[in-house]
């Protein structure tokens, strides 16, 4: 007889369901999209397509929440960049998260962002990031204590 | 746009730390950071194989003190967020904590002891071979008693009057545990011991103590027990017995024997399931419940206070020592 394994609760909402899938599997520059809302799956999908070409070289694995349970407030963009991972915040609810080596982009989208600021500002904002960017020099000198390079 | 390059920030301040067992190799541009994680590592002899790296950026110009909590995870990838200026991101694969945050929170040693050092071996502990187990744990004479039981069932309390009375403490919440070729060893952090209101009515002392909100907004006593109940504190210990609480109405008590089935299946209720990215940390943690389970193991059902049920306990854990070593 198999034991059945009753699971804590999902707190940190890892396993919500994703029912609405697309991928064009089209050699490296193929991508995946799974969401649970099918708005962001086929927003993504659209503009993946497009990104996919200028940024990647092995596709893009793609999972995306949209999170209602989720705290809401704040309009300041964050990217916290170490090593192959790279999150960005939009204020507290919004959490998107690139895994480089992995080819993996996923989190989780606050129920007050629109999947065209999601697909034209977010997404492109997280897979540009990169420290020596001439517009990012200004908020890296913010700090003198954050030594860059 | 602030981007925080951690990978590209100069992190002078280099330390091996240990925390639970687990060796933590501190990366940081912090003198004042590196000087509070300092104090609270707790070097072992029975360290788990692999430990995990922190890279954490402080912002000098930030003060923010710690805001509301909130945790989301995907994949192999754990955020946690206290206010816009303190975000922390747990990459289990990579066994890695990278961090930024203010000043303020820098210097709150409280904020890295009871928070920030148990959510890090929470999270990252499975793939560490360090298992959270919702349990307490507490020591006689080198022999580990641990302590489960759902919420609510009196795990903090026992544990104090287990204190009380002659008992070492190692945890009361959270238990972490690691195996070694001989056996299973339990860690304690220095997260405190959290009390309901209630536990006032048993225990006087924490009437000099005020309630706080804790991070899961339960109103609770959050108190180092070392400093307010004078217990005496290990860090690891050998668990011998897994007792589950069970709180009844009748005077009690009763130990009934359960089988490893009954306290696998409690422990695996009690962890979190992982993403099929961590196979590894699944098929890992699998093992080390595995030899948590084929401790001896009963349900002590109980009625009555804290203290009445320390007394019982103790008597059944000498009882059975004597049994075994006859």
């Amino acid at each position: 007889m198999t034991e059945e394994t009753h699971w804590h609760p999902d707190l940190l909402r890892r396993f919500v369901p994703t029912p609405y899938v697309f991928s064009n599997c089209n050699g490296p520059n193929g991508i995946v999209v799974e969401s649970n809302d099918l708005e962001i799956a086929l927003g993504v999908r659209r503009a993946g397509l497009v990104h996919s070409r200028d940024h990647l070289t092995r596709g893009l694995f793609c999972k995306l929440i949209r999170d209602m349970a989720g705290p809401v407030g704040g309009s300041e963009m964050t990217i916290v960049a170490d090593g192959a991972l790279r999150v960005l915040y939009l204020g507290v609810g919004t959490i998107l998260i690139h895994d480089q080596e992995r080819s993996e982009l996923f989190g989780f989208v606050a129920r007050n962002v629109k999947v065209e600021e999601l697909v034209t500002s977010l997404i492109p904002a997280l897979l540009d990031a990169r420290g020596n960017d001439k517009s990012t020099q200004p908020l890296l000198q913010r700090s003198d204590k954050r030594h860059i390079g | 746009m602030p981007l925080i390059c951690i990978d590209q920030t100069d992190l002078r301040y280099s330390i091996p730390l240990c925390f639970g067992g687990a060796a933590c190799d501190l990366r940081t541009n912090s003198a004042d950071l590196a000087r509070v994680l300092e104090g609270l590592s707790i070097s072992t002899t029975d360290s788990v194989p692999s430990g995990f790296r922190m890279r954490i950026v402080v912002d000098e110009l930030s003060n923010e003190a710690a805001g509301e909590p909130h945790f989301r995870g995907m994949q192999h990838v754990v955020t946690a967020t206290f206010g816009r200026s303190n975000v922390f991101v747990f990459d289990i694969l990579r066994r890695t904590l990278s961090a930024s945050v203010s000043a303020a929170i820098a210097r709150d040693d409280l904020f890295w002891k009871e928070k920030l050092i148990p959510i890090s071996l929470g999270v990252l502990g499975s793939a560490m071979g360090l298992v959270p187990v919702h349990c307490a744990c507490l020591e006689l004479d080198g022999e580990g008693l641990l302590i489960a039981g759902v919420s609510g069932a009196g795990k903090s309390t026992l544990s104090v009057a287990l204190s009380e009375d002659g008992f070492n403490y190692v945890s009361d919440d959270w238990t972490y545990i690691s195996r070694r070729r001989d056996g299973i060893v339990a860690h304690g952090t220095s997260a405190p011991v959290k009390l309901l209101p209630d536990a006032v009515n048993h225990f006087r002392t924490l009437e000099r103590h005020g309630l706080r909100r804790s991070m899961n907004g339960e109103l609770a006593y959050e108190v180092d027990i070392a400093e307010a109940f004078g217990a005496r504190v290990e860090r690891t210990c050998e668990p011998r017995w897994l007792i589950f609480l069970e709180r009844t109405q009748a005077a009690g008590p009763d130990f009934i024997p359960m089988s490893s089935a009954e306290a696998r299946k409690y422990i695996n209720s009690s962890i979190e399931r992982l993403p099929s990215q961590l196979h590894e940390a699944v098929a890992m943690r699998a093992q080390t419940i595995d030899h948590v389970a084929t401790l001896p193991c009963w349900r002590f059902r109980y009625g009555g206070t804290p203290q009445f049920a320390a007394k019982e306990l103790r008597k059944f854990v000498v009882h059975r020592r004597q049994e075994i070593y006859a």
